[in-house]
């Protein structure tokens, strides 16, 4: 009897939880398909429903509505973004942990005190210094901006790649590899789950990210844009009340891709946020 | 510390025996860089270090030599431009900008450093050359020297593109910043059309000072025990709240674990400035939530019992200070708990069975258990993260900003007279000091502040890590 | 004088060309045809005469005379001129078809005129972080002239080419164009201020002459009237109402009176006001969403939502001068701001002449009616204004109305959020129930406090 009341509880309170987590995204999804264009705050459930939105985003391309090319733009940058970052992160990770070589530590100290200036002020140094190169408004500056300090992100893979054990290195080494071979032969295999949680990282950041990307892509020419700004300049004082529920359709099509990325890889990202210290 | 000394003491003692006891061809090498190679018959190092040396004389004299030359005024000439009004043209001045100026003496003493650094290694490099040839040993081939690359100097190899990446667009900017803290770069004086120079330490003396009209000194301190009251609140709601939602669901009692997981997944799919901006017309004052709320009867009881102002048609949720600052975290609570919710499961699922068997023949209770056994396990494994969860909500700008940017007004004068709000961490303070009122050199004082606070932070937590006892232990 | 000066040469340059009379384009004769059109003045007004005749005979290619800046400009331009405009996201398709037009109008030239949006409202955000990476014409509303100029980012009018800035903009337009007697910008629209809108099913002309009687009516209806009041650009029109003064001085810091003898009892109006349930501040998107709604039926607010209103309230929208509203017992007007929305050249452009010719394009009476035409947006142009299409439009009516106890905007950025957070107290009827005299006093303090 105990144990039923305990089952009927525990459930209960689940579902309340769940209630709770889904409602936003519910609202999210019902607004995402209302009739009407505006942010409506007299009804949870639109009262006309309609697929305008979605047309909208696909077909009827305006100033403020760029969709496929924002997508397009964020999928080409976070894809050179994910490789470029992926390796540079293996590359620094492998060195740290592996290698023993003069001013390491201090390198590494180095890194982690890096780590603690918040980004947001040097952000328009950052802008001067791309600006200077000529990488303004490019997607190339994109890439460059997200991945070439990716390197600094290598605490947690270097953290997996300690728990690998020496002597795999030390039989290697004897049968004559280079360091290379073992970087590439040995370590990387055995780091796959690392290698997907920053291949998922790093390919996120241009998803999320308004505030650099808004600086950097500066032209006001909106087809230049990443999903973001995109996403966000529709929520200008101007445009919400044309484009909220466009936004959120928006908001419902850019999920689609990174749940399933998440769904497909939750096992790895479990793996590579605990830093491998969990290993089932 | 005495061990840094002791090896910079080393590296020049190095170079002073490299210099004295060096032939002539290590001795050349302090005029012609590859000399010392081409005395090895190492032709082509000899001509990568020429070249090299080639192109650094080049940069100081037409990029480096230029820009540090105004380095102590950051610059004298003001921009002037004429329009002619017949040929509809412009005459432009050759004027300076103080940024650039900033910007570019700040690369060219890194290359000047830099090549320091190569000139002192190259001697070195060449001087035991020497001394392998003196001993008769076998001197490396260009090939066996590329080989080596990959093998016992593969770090180099490794670190090369990296540690660029990270000069370039992160220590320059930091330096740039740090630099500009010093300066009186604002709107008053904004390149290229007005010049800024060098003002010492007048900014930092006024970020403590608190007048009638400068308040920077009075919302600093405020901001500041909302960023680490903030920081704290967010992240042990988080993380505790993950470890217990974990126990919750992947308790065996629980049915279809797997199902409830992925329906709290599906709350952190949507990228996270797509649900916070949504959140912040959900709790918007005319928004639906509101709506829900009056319709329900539940403003009015809250206006009974005093939680909301009588004058109030609403529910102030992001909008007065209480409610905000509860609001954010709960909400934050919202958008962390399912990741953490996550990691804790992994951790969960790998809690040493026989320890918690022994646990519970030993007649501990669940509650026991979970204090003393589960917590441990999770704290151990999940501790380091925990500090840079902390760092990083110190940093937290994407909730922060998105909650409030646009909705909330201050309702404090002292605050608003310096353009900083109730609910700013000090990373939005000052970037919308920086966005909206270019006051860089004053952001830019507060970024050095946030970086003290959080290196001293984690330092004090964080050297057992650096110091990396573990590294080895499980090797 | 220099105008008139101006425009005798382009009549002489136009004879000159016309005398060369070898015919093919014709593009520079309209050019000149439309400048001297436009000039009125009499020297130009015999070339317009002349100019649809000599039409085909006008060249580009003839020697240009050096005394015609835009044929000498035309002439000495060769390759693709790159220009770069930002226009408000509303705007984009509007001014897509004016530069289509400019280039049809200047031909013989190539162009590559890439068009971005940046709301008129935020374009000195984005101009000010970078100004040489800024668009080379771009539109603004005026309350931002002051630091654009300090920055650097407009190009100063000195002379015009095709028409008279000054002559044939409303004088607050071009006072509001002016820092320091020079001509930074191109008035474009007239109707950046605030007025009433009402709906006439439920308040009559008379109940809109005054907030409280509004304020009753509205509570007797059940509905609400709202106006953004913790908000610097709104709050104004009480204290300025009141007269309490606002001005701007020359180093950009402000001189504000709003903490002077009586000046509580404005602020104790505003609490009282907004203390009933009928009166609501709202931000303006808010705003929109309640008039749609049917529970806002009278708002402050600008053009900009006469649109939500009229398909709102259909044939009962209406507008009207803001009402007054009572301090210490008294009936005080309630002021405004005059707003008018400007286009600014760049200095850092590239081909600071075509971009000039642009702007100047953008803001002629024909880009003008285009614009009322289309977006219903008052011009600042007075030949446009005085069409009888824009004298109906009730929204311009109502600014017209309130002009009177309108003033240009001029305030320097330690304004706004003092002010904002003043506003937002006052609207909360001031929960901490500090002293209004001292509320007054802090406040005044950020307003003016030095800039450095």
């Amino acid at each position: 009897m105990k144990k039923t009341i305990d089952l009927v509880v525990r459930h209960l309170f689940l579902t309340f939880l769940v209630v709770i987590w889904l409602i936003p995204i519910l609202w999210l999804l019902v607004t995402s398909f209302s009739g009407y264009k505006g942010i409506n705050t007299a009804h949870f459930f639109p009262q006309t429903w309609s697929l305008a939105n979605y047309k909208a985003l696909f077909f009827e391309p305006d100033s403020v509505v760029q969709y496929v090319a924002w997508f397009k733009n964020t999928l080409v940058i976070a894809i050179f973004t994910c490789i470029i970052s992926t390796v540079f992160v293996l590359m620094v990770s492998y060195a740290m942990s592996c290698l023993r070589f003069k001013g390491r530590k201090e390198l590494m100290s180095f890194g982690i005190i890096l780590n603690m200036f918040p980004g947001v002020l040097s952000m328009i140094a950052v802008y001067f210094v791309m600006k200077s190169l000529g990488l303004t408004n490019s997607h190339l500056g994109m890439i460059i901006v997200y991945s070439a300090a990716s390197g600094l992100g290598y605490l947690i893979t270097k953290g997996f790649m300690d728990t690998i054990s020496v002597s795999l290195r030390e039989a290697a080494w004897l049968e004559g590899a280079s360091e290379a071979t073992i970087f590439l032969k040995i370590i990387i295999p055995l780091s796959k789950p690392m290698v997907v949680y920053t291949v998922i990282n790093a390919f996120l950041v241009p998803w999320g990210d308004f505030v650099l990307a808004k600086l950097m892509l500066n032209s006001g020419i909106s087809n230049d844009w990443t999903i973001a700004i995109g996403l966000y300049n529709m929520l200008n004082k101007s445009l919400i009340n044309k484009y909220f529920s466009i936004f959120c359709a928006g908001g419902v099509i850019v999920s689609i891709p990174i749940s399933i990325l998440f769904v497909l890889m939750q096992k790895f990202y479990v793996e590579g946020v605990t830093g491998g210290s969990v290993k089932g | 510390m005495k061990n840094f000394f002791k090896s910079i003491g080393n590296y020049f003692k190095e170079f002073a025996t490299a210099l004295a006891k060096g032939d002539i061809g290590v001795k050349l090498s302090l005029f012609v860089m590859g000399a010392g190679y081409f005395a090895r018959k190492q032709i082509i190092n000899g001509l990568i270090m020429i070249a090299l040396e080639a192109v650094f004389i080049i940069a100081c004299v037409f990029y480096a030599a230029p820009n540090l030359a105004k380095f102590g005024t950051l610059g004298t000439v003001q921009f002037e431009q004429i329009f002619d009004p017949l040929t509809m043209t412009k005459t432009v001045n050759d004027y300076d900008n103080s940024f650039l100026i900033l910007l570019n003496s700040i690369i060219a003493l890194f290359i000047i450093v830099a090549f320091i650094l190569v000139y002192i290694g190259n001697i070195k490099a060449v001087y035991r050359l020497q001394q392998r040839k003196e001993a008769g040993k076998h001197i490396n081939t260009f090939v066996e020297d590329m080989k080596a690359m990959l093998n016992e100097k593969f770090h180099i190899t490794l670190l090369t593109l990296p540690c660029i990446g990270i000069i370039l667009m992160n220590v320059i900017p930091i330096l740039v910043l740090i630099a500009v803290a010093f300066t009186n770069y604002d709107q008053q004086h904004m390149p290229p059309n007005a010049l800024f120079t060098w003002v010492g330490w007048r900014n930092f003396t006024q970020l403590f000072t608190t007048s009638t009209t400068v308040t920077f000194g009075y919302s600093f301190g405020k901001i500041l025990v909302w960023t680490l009251e903030w920081a704290l609140l967010a992240t042990f709601t988080t993380f505790i709240g993950g470890i217990l939602m974990a126990q919750l669901i992947n308790s065996k009692r629980t049915k279809l674990p797997k199902m409830w997981r992925t329906l709290f997944m599906v709350a952190i799919a949507v990228p996270q400035f797509v649900t916070l901006m949504l959140v912040r017309n959900f709790f918007a004052d005319t928004g639906i939530v509101n709506t829900i709320c009056s319709n329900i009867g539940l403003t009015s009881f809250l206006k009974s019992i005093g939680l909301v102002g009588s004058h109030l048609t609403y529910i102030p949720f992001l909008t007065s200070p209480g409610w905000a600052k509860v609001m954010i975290v709960l909400i934050n609570i919202w958008v962390g708990i399912p990741y953490q919710m996550l990691i804790a499961t992994g951790v969960l699922m790998n809690i040493p069975v026989d320890q918690l068997e022994s646990a519970r023949i030993d007649g501990a209770n669940k509650f026991q258990i979970f204090c003393k056994i589960t917590m441990p396990y999770i704290l151990f494994i999940t501790g380091p993260s925990l500090i840079t969860d902390f760092v990083k909500n110190i940093n937290n700008f994407n909730v922060i900003y998105l909650l409030t940017q646009d909705v909330y007004v201050t309702t404090d004068q002292l605050l608003a007279n310096s353009n900083a709000k109730e609910v700013d961490l000090l990373v939005t303070w000052l970037f919308r000091l920086t966005n909206e009122y270019y006051n860089y050199k004053m952001a830019s004082v507060i970024g050095i502040i946030v970086f003290v606070i959080c290196a001293a932070f984690t330092l004090l937590t964080f050297t057992q890590m650096i110091k990396g006892n573990r590294e080895e232990d499980f090797q | 004088m220099k105008k008139k000066v101006l425009a005798t040469l382009l009549a002489t340059s136009m004879v000159a060309a016309c005398l060369a009379g070898c015919g093919n384009s014709g593009n520079t004769g309209d050019t000149s045809a439309n400048n001297s059109a436009t000039t009125d003045n009499a020297a130009s007004n015999t070339t317009a005469d002349n100019a649809p005749a000599d039409n085909q005979a006008a060249d580009n290619t003839a020697a240009p005379d050096a005394s015609d800046p835009v044929a000498t400009l035309i002439a000495n331009t060769d390759g693709t001129v790159a220009l770069k405009v930002w226009a408000s996201e509303e705007d984009q398709t509007l001014t897509s078809n004016l530069i289509e037009e400019f280039k049809s109008e200047y031909s013989d030239v190539t162009f590559d005129i890439t068009l971005g949006s940046e709301s008129e409202s935020t374009a000195k955000d984005t101009i000010l972080t970078d100004v040489e990476a800024a668009a080379d014409v771009f539109a603004f509303a005026d309350d931002q002239i002051n630091e654009l100029v300090q920055a650097g980012a407009l190009q100063p009018v000195a002379t015009t080419y095709t028409y008279d800035v000054e002559s044939e903009n409303v004088a607050g337009a071009v006072e509001a164009a002016t820092v320091d007697g020079t001509l930074y910008a191109y008035p474009m629209t007239a109707d950046n201020g605030y007025f009433m809108f009402y709906d006439a099913s439920v308040f009559t002309e008379d109940d809109v002459k005054s907030l409280e009687t509004m304020i009753e009516v509205a509570d007797a209806a059940g509905k609400k009237v709202a106006m953004c009041v913790s908000d610097g650009w709104y709050i104004y029109s009480f204290f300025q109402g009141a007269g309490y003064e606002l001005t701007l001085n020359d180093d950009m810091s402000n001189t504000c009176t709003w903490n002077a003898d009586g000046a509580t009892d404005v602020a104790q109006a505003i609490i009282d006001l907004c203390a009933s349930d009928a009166f609501v501040d709202m931000t303006d998107e808010q705003m929109a969403t309640a008039i749609t709604e049917g529970t806002v039926v009278a708002a402050v607010n600008g053009t900009w939502r006469a649109e939500t209103a009229s398909d709102a309230w259909g044939e009962n929208y209406a507008a009207t001068k803001l009402p007054t509203f009572k301090v210490a017992g008294k009936d005080c007007q309630m002021s405004s701001y005059s707003g008018y929305k400007l286009i600014g050249v760049n200095p850092h452009a590239d081909n600071l002449g075509w971009a000039m010719l642009l702007a100047e394009y953008l803001t002629n009476e024909h880009s003008q009616a285009a614009r009322f035409g289309e977006r219903g947006l008052g011009p600042s142009n007075l030949a446009v204004g005085a069409s009888s299409a824009v004298q109906e439009d009730p929204a311009i009516a109502a600014l017209a109305e309130q002009a009177a106890f309108a003033t240009p905007q001029r305030v320097g950025g330690n304004y706004w959020d003092p002010a904002k957070t003043l506003g937002n107290i006052l609207a909360q009827g001031n929960p901490d129930g500090t002293d209004l005299q001292t509320l007054l006093d802090t406040a005044v303090e950020g307003i003016t406090a030095p800039v450095q």
